[in-house]
């Protein structure tokens, strides 16, 4: 790959490209779903490509293949800047780039047991095991389990004189009970919805989720929540788990602070951001609880990795210090904006076909002095405790927002008491934030494997550190 | 139009039968599927009126299914060539052996038994084989159309193809080129929308997608704040097709009916919208854009699913069929979990031009499109998202001003029970999300629609 990576970066130089870069990615992907005893999908990927990204008269040009020859590396190159001078065409200043060092770098994820190695009589029948279990419960119509492996091998070259190799290994899986009755669906999961939890990690994620041990118990509240309550319409205080806090970052925090959103690049697809560059250092943003950062160095993130996908180191930053704005996701193109004369390193790309944009790495809320989940609860004369997303829609600037969860119980002087179903929440981003009253310590790295963003639609693995938290004055049940 | 190589055609369907062709007779497999699908992908990004991205992609995959007995597994390699292919139906053929016995197994279908599918082939070569320069004239047009609003959006262009072949002998191919534009406009206070989407970048108006968004924009300026409720809207097309995406999505597949998380589950044969609503999908209406035939190679049938308010029949795969006892309508969406999808969906046009729609409405809203859906209840067909891009107060009978967004909470089926109104022109709304189907609507009057909240923008 290396070799036709150069070849491409030669072509790319000599048509007049003033920077170009070429990466290649060959993926492998294992996918399985089962519905009770049988396997209703077992599926075995690869996808072998690369792209060239370039600057011609200041204006990007991105062209990619699948086709791994070094005629076809040359002439994707060449259409790379036949696509960069058509883009110059309608530029309002050159595009800059803030320095990075050249690195000459080899990264992997760390792992224990490499998922591929494992053999897919023990996956089905784990799985089998588990969805079974969850269908022998009295009221359950469907138990599902799936798994998802990917092992993604990134070679980057930079006319800067990068040259970097990365490994990376995601794991994900998941059951889920779904009840119906009446045309009432009720659905419950484990350990997350949406395909369950995901990390960077190997089959050793998988063993210590332990998904079987927990199907009974998903079943029998999936069940239960077809005869639960209502949650009530009220305003409330309310305790997220940390699954949902997960969601709640990602939408109110971890898109609104990327910083081509924020400069309007994003504006007819997924919207901008009510936060402005003037606001850094100034925006109360939330209550003095709250510290996010976004750090692409941490262990078992979908955001970790060691290079971005425009070759810059990964790295640690603050993005909310005690409530107020702090930073940006930036890119090297984007950082100047701000005043960084370092892009923090989140540019990444759905597989070769695409062009890198700002992405989450792992954007994390740090855990506090809250205590544990029970602690959180305890302090709670009157509330309402929410766990496991369920749906979420917030408006293009990212103030405005309602998410859904899987299953809430109501909080009686400091205890759990009667279970909810269908709990909603809505709010307004700052307004929200500034009412958040405590985080836990019980901190862990979610990740959601299905972030879409860009225009063609790119799908990213995202990371979020989150311990549940707890929110006051929240606008609860529906709203109809 | 011939199916022979070509300037913009991916692949030809002779190319795509030889690549198939050598695993077809893999051994050890009782009967192996390929579906080989290959794209030229060209998408020109805009925003704060300049060209920001710029994209071209050249993608090729083949899909692999491979049936062992009651056993099936599947598998997917973007290579075309002999040893890839092969590694990607012994890795398949492998993970049949590992899999179970499947209830209800169907296997592959027998050309006498799937019928013969025909191409759509709606194509033009201009299209299909644009250049970053055409491309990049076209965005320039619009800015200029933008004038000293801040325009933002896409054009794209591209072709593809899409072939089955099977052991049992199908052997069918399908290709389209499509052209899609989208245009958002900001003039500070307020911001407009315009797009439009076809197999033909000459039937898509690119000056008039722009001068739609500048002069929504302008009519949206010093938006005012009004009081969330329930109200009479006008849906224009972006935001009929908004709903009716979300709908098919819930509801419209027959595996969703079987496990009782569509409407159609409880309400099948129902009258679940007033008689005025047909949805149909419908892949050969001359608006729609997509190919002849399904993941399996069944040929798509015109499935009327919602016909005069009647909640009529899903759309099936040959597995969802047998279990209902029904042939397949041709609509496998190549995802077993997913089950079959309705990839082309069309609403029936009315009588009544949009002017005529806002007429009839004494006091209500017009909304441009939605932003953001998300399911709350599948089988309530209940839904949440925002307005964007021009939300208008209509009183007596006229526009009367912009508002701030709103967030909506409504049943899809619950605002398709009171449409009181269906507009004459149809529009083809590319999905956003994949470079496969297109979704035709008009305008609706809708009697009850449920605004939650306003925002303060």
């Amino acid at each position: 790959m290396k070799e036709l990576l150069r070849a491409a970066l030669d072509a790319a130089t000599s048509s007049g490209a003033t920077y170009a870069d070429a990466r290649g990615v060959e993926m492998t992907s294992e996918a399985l779903g089962v519905r009770g005893p049988q396997v209703e999908a077992l599926d075995r990927n690869e996808s072998n490509g690369f792209g060239v990204r370039v600057l011609v008269d200041g204006a990007w040009g991105y062209s990619s293949s699948a086709i791994l020859t070094t005629d076809e590396a040359q002439r994707v190159a060449r259409m790379a800047v036949e696509v960069g001078k058509a883009s110059a065409t309608a530029l309002s200043k050159p595009v800059e780039l803030v320095p990075e060092p050249a690195h000459q770098a080899t990264w992997s994820t760390a792992i224990d047991k490499d998922p591929f190695s494992v053999s897919l009589e023990d996956k089905v029948e784990l799985l089998t095991t588990a969805a079974e279990t969850m269908e022998k419960v009295p009221g359950v119509r469907v138990g599902r389990g799936t798994m998802d492996f990917i092992r993604q091998e990134t070679s980057f070259l930079s006319s800067e004189g990068s040259n970097i190799s990365q490994t990376i290994f995601h794991t994900g899986g998941g059951i889920e009970a779904t009840c119906v009755s009446g045309g009432e669906v009720q659905v419950r999961s484990y350990p997350g919805s949406f395909r369950g939890h995901f990390a960077a990690a190997g089959y050793e994620l998988i063993e210590e989720m332990d998904l079987a041990a927990h199907a009974q118990a998903t079943a029998e509240e999936a069940v239960q929540l077809l005869s639960a309550d209502p949650c009530p319409s009220t305003t409330t205080t309310v305790v997220l788990d940390g699954h949902q806090t997960m969601l709640q970052l990602h939408e109110s925090v971890g898109h609104p602070t990327e910083l081509d959103r924020v400069l309007g690049m994003e504006a007819a697809f997924a919207g901008t951001s009510f936060v402005g560059i003037p606001d850094l250092g100034g925006l109360r943003y939330g209550s003095e609880h709250m510290n996010v950062t976004s750090d692409a160095t941490i262990e078992g993130g979908l955001g970790s990795f060691g290079y971005d996908d425009e070759g810059v180191a990964a790295q640690r930053v603050d993005l909310i210090k005690e409530g107020i704005l702090v930073g940006f996701q930036s890119s090297r193109e984007t950082a100047a904006t701000t005043g960084a004369d370092r892009s923090n390193g989140t540019m990444r790309a759905e597989g070769w076909e695409n062009f890198p944009l700002i992405r989450m790495c792992n954007v994390n809320i740090l855990p506090g002095d809250g205590g544990t989940l029970e602690d959180l609860i305890s302090e709670v004369d009157e509330g309402i405790y929410m766990a496991t997303n369920k749906s979420w829609s917030i408006d293009d600037k990212r103030k405005n927002f309602q998410f859904g969860c899987e299953i809430a119980w109501e909080i009686k002087k400091g205890k759990l008491g009667r279970m909810l179903k269908d709990p909603r929440y809505t709010g307004i981003t700052p307004v929200f934030w500034g009412n958040l009253d405590a985080v836990g310590n019980e901190w862990k790295v979610w990740g959601t494997p299905n972030c879409g963003k860009g225009q063609p639609g790119q799908t990213m693995r995202v990371g979020h550190g989150t311990a549940p938290t707890r929110f006051l004055d929240v606008s609860t049940g529906t709203s109809q | 139009m011939s199916t022979e190589a070509r300037a913009g055609l991916p692949l030809s369907h002779d190319e795509a039968r030889a690549a198939a062709r050598s695993i077809l007779d893999f051994p050890g497999a009782d009967a192996v599927e390929v579906m080989v699908s290959a794209s030229n992908d060209a998408l020109t990004r805009y925003a704060n009126s300049e060209i920001i991205q710029n994209t071209v992609k050249k993608e090729l995959r083949a899909n692999i299914k491979v049936v062992i007995g009651d056993r099936s597994a599947t598998s997917a390699t973007n290579q075309l060539d002999p040893e890839h292919l092969k590694a990607a139906v012994a890795r398949a053929l492998e993970a049949a052996k590992a899999s179970v016995p499947e209830d209800h197994a169907v296997g592959l279908p027998h050309p006498d038994e799937a019928g013969r599918a025909e191409g759509v082939f709606r194509w033009d070569d201009a299209t299909a084989d644009a250049s970053p320069g055409v491309r990049a004239k076209a965005v320039n047009e619009i800015l200029k159309i933008a004038g000293d609003g801040n325009a933002a959006g896409i054009y794209q262009t591209g072709a593809h193809c899409y072939a089955v072949f099977n052991s049992h002998g199908i052997d069918c191919y399908d290709a389209y080129s499509r052209a899609n534009t989208t245009c958002l406009i900001d003039v500070g206070d307020s911001t407009g929308w315009g797009e439009g989407s076809s197999h033909s970048a000459s039937l898509v108006d690119m000056p008039a997608v722009a001068e739609r968004a500048r002069d929504k924009a302008d009519a949206g300026r010093s938006p005012g704040h009004a009081e969330p409720g329930t109200y009479e809207v006008i849906l224009e097309p972006p935001a009929a097709a908004g709903l009716l995406d979300y709908l098919g999505y819930m509801g419209f597949g027959a595996k969703s009916m079987i496990e009782g998380e569509s409407f159609f589950s409880s309400r099948k044969g129902d009258q679940v919208a007033t008689e005025a609503i047909t949805i149909a999908d419908d892949v050969f209406h001359p608006d729609s854009v997509g190919i002849g035939f399904d993941f399996e190679g069944v040929p798509k049938q015109r499935v009327a699913i919602i016909d005069g308010g009647i909640a009529s029949k899903p759309v099936t795969d040959r597995k969802t069929a047998a279990q209902l006892g029904e042939s397949s309508t041709g609509h496998n969406s190549g995802s077993p979990e997913f089950g079959p999808y309705a990839f082309n969906p069309v609403l029936e046009a009315g009588q009544s031009s949009l002017d005529e729609l806002i007429a009839a409405v004494t006091d209500g809203f017009l909304v441009t499109r939605f932003h953001y859906v998300n399911i709350l209840d599948r089988p309530a067909t209940d839904l949440t998202g925002m307005t964007r891009d021009g939300t208008f107060r209509i009183r007596n009978g006229e526009l009367a001003g912009a508002v701030h967004n709103f967030r909506f909470a409504q049943s899809a089926l619950g605002a398709l029970k009171t449409v009181v109104g269906v507009g004459r022109e149809l529009v083809s709304i590319a999905p956003d999300y994949a470079s496969f189907g297109s979704t035709v609507a008009p305008a609706l009057r809708v009697g009850e629609f449920h605004f939650a909240s306003a925002t303060s923008h």
